[in-house]
């Protein structure tokens, strides 16, 4: 008797054809915070993008992102310029565009290279220290400097690099100092282009460490051995086997990067107070009221951005599969 | 047979080099105040002044009801997933990634679109935007807080644990709070030092939000006071660095972010 | 000379010695087996004639040729390893020709010979899957096709089948000791599981403790092992306890009753404590027929293993025990009952002085 009591004095499991019923309530705050705070807002940019002034459903703003963009190929040679450094073109590319396409085509530039920049540096550096030969504590600390400096980005970030990089900063000083030689003279400046992709890169690089460390010890030593067993140098290892093996994990961590860089706004703030036309800082200065006039323009910005976002993330998620059905054995 | 691995050294220096460099520069600099001589005078400054105290204690706070909130709306969700609807993993596991493609400066676009006018105005009142700031910065947390909670829950098999509890007569309370909760403690309190370290500094969703917060407060400064800002710098830092150390002190090990702050 | 000669080899991991004093002659088209627990060397004894490991002392010597310091990559040799290793971003055919690919050979030659080696595993239509589509079992074989298709001087094979499944692994061995034969290839084979180190090998290597302890063929092996090691490895073994009774008539006594044995009691003096070996599967019923030794026993215990059923029996304080085949039409005695067993004179060995152990 007591037994019994105690048993069904506690609020009891519901039984088993209740759940299949109600099972989905639990699940109810959680949709509901993502309805609210997430799926909501975002609608309703791509609802205001598809709308005109008086409300009725255009695409017009989506046409008016591109108005004035025309593009050319002239058979007469060149200088491509990246991020200040320049290339000769054998042909002029006659690309007319709008204030718009530009903090587009900027931000997936300044993405794209950061993300570059930080996959290969982070590759590098975890490549060294798990498979370079040194000692276990080299790995341990740069996994431990790694979790902390993806972590160190925005308003922060900034004011470090130009603590560092500025005119006044700790190492334009130690340049002038100990060689004599101003950095600044060469055109330099933390707050131009270079200086973005500088700081950017410096939350880029660590995320790559992290994700690609796993995929590192993952090569199995048996590979290695198999392919020296079969006549393979280490080159031709690297070459046939391990860099494919990575590929995919490298390249789908290399969009996540890309990602990063692209939602970025709070650093590039800081940094130079809005001087870049990032696609952020246009959108920014548009919630602010001090661009673009027609509040229609501003949302087809923003979901243009939300495209481009998905677009990555729906490759970084094929990538990842990938390499994920390789390595389930 | 034994060579000094050189190239890797190089690489590890210089791969040292770029992460120490900005860290020494800002502390220099910051220590910089007084011309020719090395002081603490910037920190002092700051930590004295009542517009850091307000808004530090006010992100603190609000970072404090961030990780409430997160952990109340995601660890009942992950485990309800887990022990009886699998089938919407894939469906939670999509929106925590929403975050990833609309990122913080596209949310408090959208957030401020539908709260400021009629029938949802949030942020008409302090208490409604203090609100919508935390639940925009729940949404930055998202990621992080799900794959903590989720993969604590995967090292601990919830369905046989809680199908043990119930066969030894445990009600849902018991199983939630005596057998998950503990097993769990580990990753949500990984969780919150990631979201803490996240959210302390914010700078976008705040702004947009004008509330009046630690990361506008920081940006600000930095138009009028270099060495200040500096010293707030480090001191975010080693925020950071706190929350970061007590998480990979837990045991969880590195583990990146791809959603944040930046 | 024999085609793969190990002499005087010995390895050294900082103080801990791995392998000593290990010398063996493979010759040509044998196939040969390491046997042992796990950690008694076999495995980098394999490792040295691949190539991987250095040895601290001795040579290496193929075909002739002394390789005991050529790197991996120049020994010819192929390596079945036990995770199978296969590379995970090439599939089936691409996998089996990547030796050859290294080798630069033309590409119309390394699809001819991928088909060819495709056929030996008999996975004709498999050369497009890749490793994750795979069992196990087949991703072995296409580990196994994959050492043949550079057609090694030597195929080595570490624990090839433990991953698998028991049926599997049955039935891969066969097949692996049908291509062997086939092909006439030098093979070494490292086993932690006598069974297969039994029913494969021409020879065997029975090692424990970084040292050869037995070499010989699974018949010598099993039936007449030299160290105790050996006989406690290889196949169920009963040891018990006896006293020599009159050591010129090979007579023994256990529990005071008394046995013989075959085997001359050279050097051993009467009432000398001796250990007994006497394998489950030489005992039967005295009721089926007796034998020179019979024993009172009383059965303690009965487990039904299939073709088989082990009876666990009491001689005074001694438990020891008896494989009978699975008759249906036969009843067995009952636990608890009192019966006679009986074995050959042969069947006991005096393996060493009781004293000793």
């Amino acid at each position: 008797m007591q037994t019994a009591q105690t048993l069904s004095s506690r609020s009891a499991p519901p039984s088993r054809k209740r759940n299949v019923s109600f099972a989905w309530l639990g699940v109810v705050p959680f949709f509901l915070f993502a309805a609210l705070f997430l799926i909501l807002p975002s609608g309703i940019l791509l609802v205001g993008a598809v709308q005109d002034k008086q409300g009725n459903f255009t695409l017009a703003n989506f046409a008016g992102m591109f108005k004035g963009v025309s593009l050319g190929l002239v058979a007469a040679p060149s200088q491509a310029n990246l991020l200040g450094l320049t290339f000769p073109l054998p042909f002029t590319v006659d690309f007319q565009s709008n204030s718009m396409i530009n903090a587009y085509i900027l931000s997936i530039q300044v993405s794209v290279v950061t993300a570059f920049l930080g996959g290969v540096i982070g590759f590098l550096l975890a490549y060294a220290a798990v498979l370079g030969g040194l000692p276990k504590f080299v790995r341990s600390a740069l996994l431990t400097f790694s979790g902390v400096a993806s972590y160190f980005s925005g308003v922060p970030l900034a004011f470090a690099f130009i603590a560092t990089l500025g005119r006044l900063g700790f190492v334009t000083v130690l340049i002038r100092n100990i060689f004599g030689f101003d950095l600044y003279m060469t055109g330099f400046s933390v707050l131009s282009l270079l200086g973005l992709v500088l700081t950017y890169t410096y939350f880029q690089f660590p995320l790559m460490v992290l994700v690609i460390t796993p995929a590192l010890d993952g090569l199995k030593r048996e590979w290695r051995e198999a392919s020296e067993n079969l006549g393979a140098s280490a080159f031709e290892y690297w070459r046939h086997v391990a860099f494919p093996i990575i590929l995919p994990s490298l390249l789908g961590t290399m969009i996540l990067l890309f990602g990063n860089s692209f939602g970025a706004v709070a650093t590039a703030y800081a940094l130079t107070g809005g001087n870049f036309q990032l696609a952020t800082i246009l959108i920014f200065r548009q919630i602010r009221g001090e661009v673009l006039q027609d509040p229609g323009l501003g949302y087809a910005v923003a979901v243009g951005m939300i495209v481009v976002m998905a677009l990555s993330l729906g490759l970084y998620y094929w990538l990842q599969r990938r390499s994920e059905r390789w390595l389930r054995r | 047979m034994k060579r000094i691995p050189l190239f890797p050294w190089i690489l590890i220096f210089l791969g040292f080099l770029y992460f120490f460099l900005p860290l020494i520069g800002t502390l220099d600099f910051s220590l910089r105040l007084v011309k020719d001589q090395i002081t603490l005078e910037a920190y002092k400054n700051v930590v004295t002044s009542a517009r850091f105290q307000n808004t530090f204690t006010y992100s603190f706070i609000m970072a404090l009801w961030t990780i409430v909130a997160a952990t109340l709306l995601v660890t009942p969700t992950v485990y309800w997933v887990h022990l009886k609807l699998p089938h919407l993993r894939p469906i939670v596991e999509f929106i925590t990634l929403l975050t990833y493609v609309v990122p913080a400066i596209i949310l408090v676009f959208g957030l401020i679109r539908i709260y400021s006018r009629p029938p949802l105005s949030l942020l008409e009142s302090e208490i409604g935007s203090d609100f919508l700031l935390v639940m925009g910065y729940v949404s930055l947390a998202l990621p992080a807080m799900y794959r903590s909670v989720d993969a604590g829950l995967r090292a601990i098999d919830v369905r046989t644990l809680t199908e043990a509890a119930q066969s030894l007569g445990a009600g849902w309370r018991t199983i939630l709070l005596d057998v998950i909760f503990p097993n769990l403690r580990v990753a949500l309190l990984s969780g919150a030092f990631v979201t803490f370290a996240m959210v302390i500094g914010e700078f976008t969703i705040a702004t947009f939000l004008a509330r009046p917060a630690f990361g506008p407060y920081m940006a600000n400064l930095g138009q009028t006071r270099p060495y200040e800002s500096t010293a707030l710098t480090i001191i975010s830092l080693a925020l950071t660095w706190a929350c970061i150390g007590m998480m990979q002190l837990l045991g969880r090990g590195a583990q990146g972010q791809i959603a944040g702050t930046r | 000379m024999a085609f793969l000669e190990l002499t005087n080899i010995s390895k050294v991991f900082g103080q801990t010695p791995a392998v000593q004093d290990f010398n063996l002659q493979v010759e040509k088209g044998e196939f040969v087996s390491f046997l042992g627990p796990s950690g008694c060397g076999k495995t980098t004894t394999l490792r040295m004639i691949a190539g991987f490991e250095l040895p601290t002392t001795g040579t290496v010597v193929v075909n002739g040729n002394d390789v005991t310091n050529k790197p991996p990559q120049k020994r010819n040799t192929g390596m079945v390893f036990q995770a199978y290793a296969l590379f995970p971003n090439m599939n089936v055919a691409e996998n089996i020709g990547f030796g050859l690919k290294i080798a630069r050979k033309p590409k119309d030659e390394i699809k001819k010979r991928v088909e060819e080696v495709l056929a030996i595993i008999k996975m004709e239509s498999f050369g497009n899957r890749y490793p994750y589509q795979l069992s196990g079992g087949q991703q072995q074989r296409v580990a196994l096709a994959r050492a043949l298709a550079i057609q090694p001087q030597v195929l080595l094979l570490d624990e090839p089948l433990s991953a698998l499944d028991a049926k599997i692994r049955v039935s891969l061995r066969q097949e692996i000791r049908a291509i062997q034969q086939k092909l006439g290839i030098t093979t070494v084979y490292v086993t932690h599981d006598q069974e297969e180190a039994l029913s494969l090998s021409d020879r065997v290597v029975v090692m424990n403790n970084s040292k050869i302890e037995q070499v010989g063929t699974p018949f010598e092996i099993y039936n007449f092992p030299k160290t105790e090691f050996t006989a406690q490895f290889v196949g169920t073994l009963n040891s018990i306890p006896a006293t020599v009774r009159h050591a010129a008539n090979g007579e023994l006594t256990v529990d005071s009753q008394t046995l013989v044995t075959a085997q001359k009691l050279a050097g051993i003096a009467d009432g000398e404590a001796v250990m007994i070996s006497i394998r489950p599967e030489r005992i039967s019923f005295a009721s089926e027929g007796r034998k020179p030794n019979v024993l009172n026993i009383k059965v303690e215990n009965i487990t039904f293993l299939g073709s088989i059923v082990r009876v666990q029996v009491r001689a005074g304080e001694h438990l020891f025990l008896m494989d009978t085949f699975n008759n249906p039409f036969l009843k067995l005695p009952e636990v608890g009952d009192k019966v006679e067993i009986t074995f050959s004179k042969e069947a006991v060995l005096v393996l060493r002085h009781a004293s000793q152990i």
